[in-house]
C-alpha cells in the first residue's frame, strides 16, 4: 500500500534560495520551511527580506547579496559553510537558482548591456552559485539543485531573444552538470515555467496575455505555488533517482 | 598539527595514495588517484584542514603539491620550507 504523503522531506538539512523576496521565491521558502528545511533566502533588498524572515520565522535566514557580484556570492558561501556544522541548520543539501530577470526587446533593438545583463543574472550567477554548492556538497556526498529556466528557453518566443539564450544557456548547464555531478550524489535539475502571474508577467498588457493563454492548453496562467511544489518535488529526495531533467510546468504551452 | 602535516593529511585522504607519495614534484593527473574527481575531493580536504574557501583560478592553478603550498599561502597558511 502506498502512503499518501511524505512530510518533512527536508528536515535537517539547509537549502539556499536565489531571488527569495520575488512571488516563485516566497512560495518555494515557503514550501521548504513546510517540509522542514533551513532556508537561506537571498535577495537584494535588505528590508524585503528582513520582512520576509520576520514572516517565516527562524529557519529563515536571510543572506543579502547581489548574485552577480562574484566576491559576495563567494562571503555567502562561507557563511552557508560555516553556519552548516551548527546542529539547528544542519548540513547544506539544496540550492535553487530562482533569481533571475527578463527584459523585452526584437532582436535588433537588443542593446549589448540588456543582453549581458541578463546573461549575468541568468546564467553566469547561477553557474557561479552551482560550482560552490556542488563543492560543499561533494564533501556529504549528497545534494540537490533546481535551476527555475523558462519555456522560453526551451521553445523560444518572439521578442525575448536575449532572456531565452541565457535561460537556455542554463538548461544546457543543468544537463551537463547533472552528468558531471551524479556519481557524487548531486542531482540536478530544472523547472520551466509558462506564463506564471509574477511581478515579471504583470506588464503583460491584456491581449498579449490571452495570446498566451490562447495557446496553453489548460487555458490559464499558473501561480507561483504550482511552479515552488515542483521545485519541492525535485529538490527532495522523492525525486532521487531524477537528474538532468527540465520539468516544464507550463499547464501545456505551445509556441 | 604543522601546516605541512595537515597539507599531507589532505592528501592522503582524498586521493587514498600513501604519505611517502606526497612530495612537491608530484603533480595533478599523473597518478590514477589525482584525477579530476579526486582533485575536487582534494580542495574540500583542503579547505577544510585549513578553514579557506579557494578561489575558481586558484583550484585550477593547483597542480602540484607545491603549487598547493604556494597557493595557501596567500590564505596565510605557512609552510616551513
Amino acid at each position: 500500500m502506498m502512503s499518501n504523503s511524505v512530510t518533512n522531506n527536508l528536515n535537517g538539512v539547509s537549502v539556499l534560495i536565489t531571488g527569495a523576496t520575488g512571488a516563485i521565491g516566497q512560495a518555494c521558502v515557503a514550501q521548504c520551511l513546510s517540509e522542514g528545511a533551513t532556508v537561506f533566502a537571498n535577495g537584494r533588498d535588505a528590508e524585503r527580506l528582513g520582512e520576509l524572515a520576520e514572516k517565516t520565522g527562524t529557519k529563515c535566514i536571510p543572506l543579502c547579496y547581489d548574485v552577480t557580484d562574484e566576491e559576495n556570492v563567494k562571503q555567502a558561501f562561507i557563511k552557508i559553510k560555516k553556519m552548516q556544522s551548527q546542529s539547528e541548520i544542519g548540513p547544506f543539501y539544496g540550492l535553487v537558482n530562482n533569481a533571475g530577470i527578463m527584459e523585452e526587446h526584437s532582436l535588433v533593438t537588443t542593446s549589448m548591456d540588456s543582453l549581458q545583463r541578463q546573461l549575468r543574472v541568468n546564467l553566469l550567477a547561477p553557474f557561479q552559485h552551482m560550482q560552490l554548492a556542488c563543492r560543499l556538497m561533494a564533501r556529504h556526498g549528497r545534494g540537490s539543485i533546481v535551476n527555475i529556466v523558462s519555456q522560453v528557453g526551451e521553445q523560444g518566443s518572439s521578442g525575448l531573444s536575449a532572456y531565452a539564450a541565457s535561460k537556455s544557456g542554463l538548461s544546457g548547464a543543468t544537463r551537463a552538470i547533472a552528468k558531471e555531478f551524479a556519481e557524487k550524489g548531486i542531482r540536478v535539475n530544472g523547472v520551466a515555467p509558462g506564463l506564471v502571474d509574477t511581478p515579471l508577467t504583470s506588464h503583460y498588457e491584456d491581449q498579449l496575455r490571452e495570446e498566451i493563454i490562447h495557446r496553453t492548453a489548460m487555458k490559464r496562467a499558473g501561480g507561483a505555488d504550482e511552479v515552488a511544489h515542483a521545485v519541492l518535488h525535485l529538490l527532495s529526495p522523492q525525486a532521487s533517482y531524477t537528474t538532468g531533467q527540465i520539468l516544464a510546468v507550463d499547464g501545456l504551452f505551445s509556441p | 598539527m604543522t601546516n605541512e602535516k595537515k597539507l599531507t593529511q589532505a592528501f592522503v585522504s582524498a586521493l587514498s595514495i600513501d604519505e611517502a607519495q606526497v612530495v612537491d614534484s608530484l603533480q595533478y593527473n599523473t597518478i590514477k588517484e589525482w584525477d579530476s574527481t579526486a582533485h575536487m575531493v582534494l580542495i574540500a580536504e583542503l579547505e577544510d584542514a585549513f578553514d579557506v574557501m579557494l578561489d575558481t583560478d586558484d583550484i585550477i592553478d593547483m597542480s602540484s603539491v607545491a603549487k598547493a603550498k604556494t597557493i595557501l599561502q596567500r590564505y596565510d597558511v605557512e609552510f616551513s620550507d
